[in-house]
């Protein structure tokens, strides 16, 4: 083996490492409350609104505030950056994205929603649209 | 059903095209040539009659058919309609088979000269036969009861369609795919050249004539990735032209590809060198966009890409998946096997030399490529390594790519100054030097104007070289010989992608902005005012904004509305198109902010009696039952609109306050004069249904402020949040890719003339 073949191999293996450590960096995973707030990592949560607690969107400081349950049905404040997302109250789940500022606060960049969706159609909606027809 | 007869056919000619373009290159007798081509035209005039069918159907509306049913509506505009065709899954294959089938006779004609058409069309057959095949089994002809059993009676025709996906109405729709499709047909005919020249066992002339067909894969790939961006900027309201979404990544990737091997082809016609690379990247080309299709078509991404535009099915998970791996497999399987007898040419090891270039230019744009994929598979990887689905943040692209990028735009200028096999050193600062001057002087002023970071800095400047060195070069060649300086022209293009790359991603400020109606909002250089919202048509609503900078107004008027198809809101931005930058809007929600302190004083108005308030005189005119005054979303409520003309120093406006009764319960909607200075809130109407004249309404006065409410129990204002940006220079964006096709066309025009048979050596 020439030295030229070294340094070659050796540049691309460092850039694969350099790869694989932003891969690692940069990587959001979906986890739990407890989990992150223990690691304090930017993370994906999975959960449903606490719709008792209510919510509130603060105009002045463009923040949306509500409590969310995880699946282990830890209930955590979460204070999204942004206004109030998408069909926020007839979400079946939502998706927050952020880490734990506080320990009672998990502050958000991003939530998604995830909603009972007709994206597919079905049968019953091809009948249902004859129907109203028919009642028209 | 007659069509899919037809797709049927189409098949059994591409079987035909397939097995006799095999006999003629094994037994090496043009006779096979007749059936071969007679083969492949059956299949071809099957796709343009399946498709001809397919947009019939769409276009009168026979919602019997799945299909036409479940991706048009009788609401659609024409335009719209036709680009239904492939506004789903089964309708875009059938619009990719036919472009590729279609491609394909050109192919056939330019191969056929060449003496390579056996091989080639034998190899570019599977890949029509395929899609074909994928046709079979998603037919976009199934009728509604065919393909809901039992659910649905035989006969059955559905009085209208779902409709279109919301995020797909756009003009872009009606063009984006077709010529992202072409993009895909070209990959294909890269693969088939690559495969070709394997079994042809000539692994060093085939680049000669294939050279066009990868700079035209490259061309048409990049415009439909373009094409796209700005369908992403302009309607989706994604706030730039590239988020580092799977659906924009899976494309990106096969392009990067497809551009790599252009450059290490150009250095292969010149030093024999990269033979292996360049099979295995023309492989490479088709086989990733494929995987594109796989990654965007099969739901494997599941819940971590938002966009899917696509509903996932388990039968083309398992087609795409062995499509991979059989046009992979073969391709790689026939090098491996074919890899002992190729002529092994070192690559150039003067560093200073243009082929030394273009492979570490190749080998950046792989890199991107290589971080890209992983990323955008991230959530593969992670399932399959952690059991968990996750995907990589943006900053993960942003971060591994920038590197290379700048690697890329640095040596697209050095290897322009450099010649071939090597360089005096002299010469080579002589001609880096006005760039290097310019470059550093340029991104000096753009450090001044707030460039912070190493990566952006060097990025800077590698842009600002690549342009001004591929400015000099074009005007030295065009002096000389114009149909040489494609190659010049295209990376002055990609200059001027770079500069509008850094403007838009390091210069672009932005702010979320809560815009009260009726109160100006100064935000980024403009006053923003937010004056109501317009019904836009079919159940869309436009948010009026005026802005006002340097004594100008414009209008701007984002559109929000509730889609019942996905059950969502869907926003499109609106934009201020000038010169050096773009200033953007984009809708984020309507919300109501209550406020305090405010009275007026009650009035009673008589239909048509003036009355006077302070400086004005008030007329109540009459009401207005307009069923546009419906309010967004619900149907089963009445609006009635007060109509008032209020005088003031002798100019008179009409104001038209609201009452709205919603299934019994009253709600009431305020109006205010331009100027915003009087606010007018109903608080009973009392009409006379026999003498309309006598009708008369009671109303709330409120003078002073800007504040509006309404009445009733809460006083409430309408605020409308929005995202301003400031998108700096964003046309260098759109100017860089048109100089960047310039160039691309006139170097399909000079190679594919280079390619002819009389300007060269033997073909075997």
């Amino acid at each position: 083996m020439n030295t030229k073949t070294i340094v070659a191999g050796v540049i691309i293996v460092i850039f694969l490492i350099f790869g694989a450590w932003s891969f690692l960096e940069s990587n959001v995973e979906y986890t739990d409350f407890q989990s992150a707030y223990e690691t304090g990592r930017t993370v994906q949560v999975e959960g449903t609104w606490v719709e008792e607690k209510g919510e509130r969107y603060n105009a002045d400081l463009n923040e949306f505030t509500f409590y969310m349950a995880d699946k282990n049905g830890q209930v955590v404040r979460v204070v999204l950056e942004g206004p109030r997302p998408n069909n926020f109250e007839i979400a079946t789940s939502v998706v927050a994205r952020g880490r734990f500022a506080a320990e009672d606060e998990f502050r958000s960049t991003n939530v998604l929603t995830k909603c009972p969706s007709k994206y597919e159609g079905s049968a019953e909606e091809m009948m249902g649209a004859s129907d109203k027809q028919y009642y028209e | 059903m007659i069509g899919s007869i037809i797709i049927k056919i189409a098949f059994l000619g591409i079987i035909v095209s397939l097995g006799a373009y095999y006999l003629s290159f094994r037994n090496q007798n043009q006779k096979f040539l007749t059936y071969a081509r007679a083969g492949y035209h059956t299949a071809v005039v099957g796709l343009m009659i399946a498709s001809a069918i397919l947009m019939y159907l769409i276009l009168t509306h026979q919602f019997q058919y799945t299909y036409v049913w479940s991706y048009s509506s009788t609401t659609l505009p024409t335009g719209l309609l036709a680009a239904s065709f492939w506004a789903g899954q089964e309708g875009s294959f059938l619009l990719w088979a036919l472009l590729a089938g279609l491609v394909g006779v050109f192919l056939m004609s330019y191969s056929t000269n060449k003496g390579y058409e056996g091989q080639l069309m034998f190899v570019y057959s599977m890949i029509v036969g395929v899609l074909l095949l994928m046709l079979i089994v998603k037919d976009p002809f199934m009728r509604v009861w065919q393909s809901f059993p039992g659910q649905v009676e035989a006969g059955f025709i559905p009085p209208d369609g779902r409709g279109m996906n919301p995020l797909l109405q756009n003009y872009w729709m009606v063009i984006h795919p077709p010529i992202l499709f072409v993009g895909f047909a070209a990959m294909g005919a890269t693969y088939a050249f690559a495969v070709a020249a394997l079994l042809k066992k000539d692994y060093t002339h085939w680049v000669r004539p294939a050279t066009p067909w990868f700079a035209f894969g490259v061309l048409s790939l990049g415009l439909g990735i373009m094409l796209g961006g700005y369908w992403a900027y302009e309607t989706l309201g994604w706030g730039g032209y590239w988020a580092w979404d799977p659906v924009e990544n899976s494309s990106l990737v096969p392009w990067l590809i497809g551009l790599a091997a252009l450059h290490t082809m150009l250095a292969q016609r010149r030093s024999g060198a990269f033979v292996r690379t360049n099979l295995v990247l023309g492989i490479l080309t088709f086989v990733l966009v494929l995987y594109s299709t796989f990654l965007t078509r099969s739901g494997v991404l599941g819940a971590t890409s938002v966009h899917s535009f696509v509903e996932p099915g388990w039968m083309a998970y398992i087609l795409l998946l062995s499509f991979i791996i059989f046009f992979g497999g073969f391709g790689l399987l026939l090098l491996f096997v074919r890899m002992r007898e190729m002529p092994s040419v070192p690559i150039e090891y003067n560093y200073i030399s243009r082929e030394f270039a273009l492979f570490l230019g190749a080998a950046s744009l792989i890199f991107i490529a290589l971080f890209t994929i992983v990323g955008t598979s991230s959530p593969i990887i992670t399932n399959l390594i952690k059991g968990q689905v996750s995907a990589v943040d943006i900053s993960f692209y942003e971060q591994t790519t920038t590197p290379f990028g700048i690697a890329v735009a640095f040596l697209a200028g050095f290897a322009q100054i450099l010649w071939w096999k090597s360089s005096k050193t002299r010469t080579i600062l002589k001609n880096m030097l006005p760039a290097l001057i310019i470059g550093a002087a340029a991104t000096g002023v753009m450090i001044a104007f707030g460039l912070s970071t190493i990566m952006m800095i060097l990025l800077t400047f590698a842009a600002w070289f690549v342009l001004i060195v591929n400015i000099q070069i074009a005007y030295k060649i065009g002096r000389g010989n114009p149909s040489f300086v494609g190659g010049a022209v295209a990376h002055i293009g990609v200059g001027l992608l770079f500069l509008g790359f850094i403007t838009t991603a390091m210069y672009d400020r932005q702010q979320t902005i809560q815009l009260v109606q009726g109160e100006p909002v100064e935000a980024l250089g403009y006053k923003l005012t937010y004056t109501g919202y317009t019904p836009a048509g079919h159940e869309r609503w436009a948010f009026n904004v005026t802005a006002e900078r340097n004594g100008r107004t414009i209008n701007l008027a984002p559109v929000m509305y509730q889609s019942d198809f996905n059950n969502s809101l869907i926003r499109n931005p609106d934009i201020v198109n000038r010169l050096t930058f773009d200033f953007y809007l984009a809708p984020l929600g309507l919300d109501t902010k209550e406020i305090e302190g405010v009275a007026g004083s009650t009035h009673i108005l008589n239909r048509g009696i003036a009355m006077a308030y302070e400086d004005y005189s008030i007329t109540f005119v009459g009401f207005d039952m307009d069923s546009d005054r419906h309010m967004m979303g619900s149907s089963n409520e009445m609006v009635i609109g007060v109509i008032l003309d209020v005088t003031y120093d002798g100019k008179t406006e009409r104001v038209v306050p609201e009452v709205v009764n919603r299934a019994g319960e009253m709600d009431f909607r305020p109006g205010m004069t331009a100027d915003a200075k009087l606010q007018f809130n109903v608080q009973s109407i009392r009409p006379d249904q026999d003498n309309p004249d006598r009708s008369s309404v009671s109303v709330e006065i409120i003078k002073g402020g800007t504040k509006l409410a309404s009445s009733g129990p809460a006083r409430t204002q309408d605020v409308l949040i929005v995202e301003a940006s400031i998108q700096p220079f964003i046309n260098l964006v759109w100017l860089g890719t048109i100089v960047a096709i310039i160039g691309l066309i006139i170097t399909i025009v000079r190679r594919s003339r280079e390619a002819r048979p009389k300007d060269q050596e033997a073909w075997g």
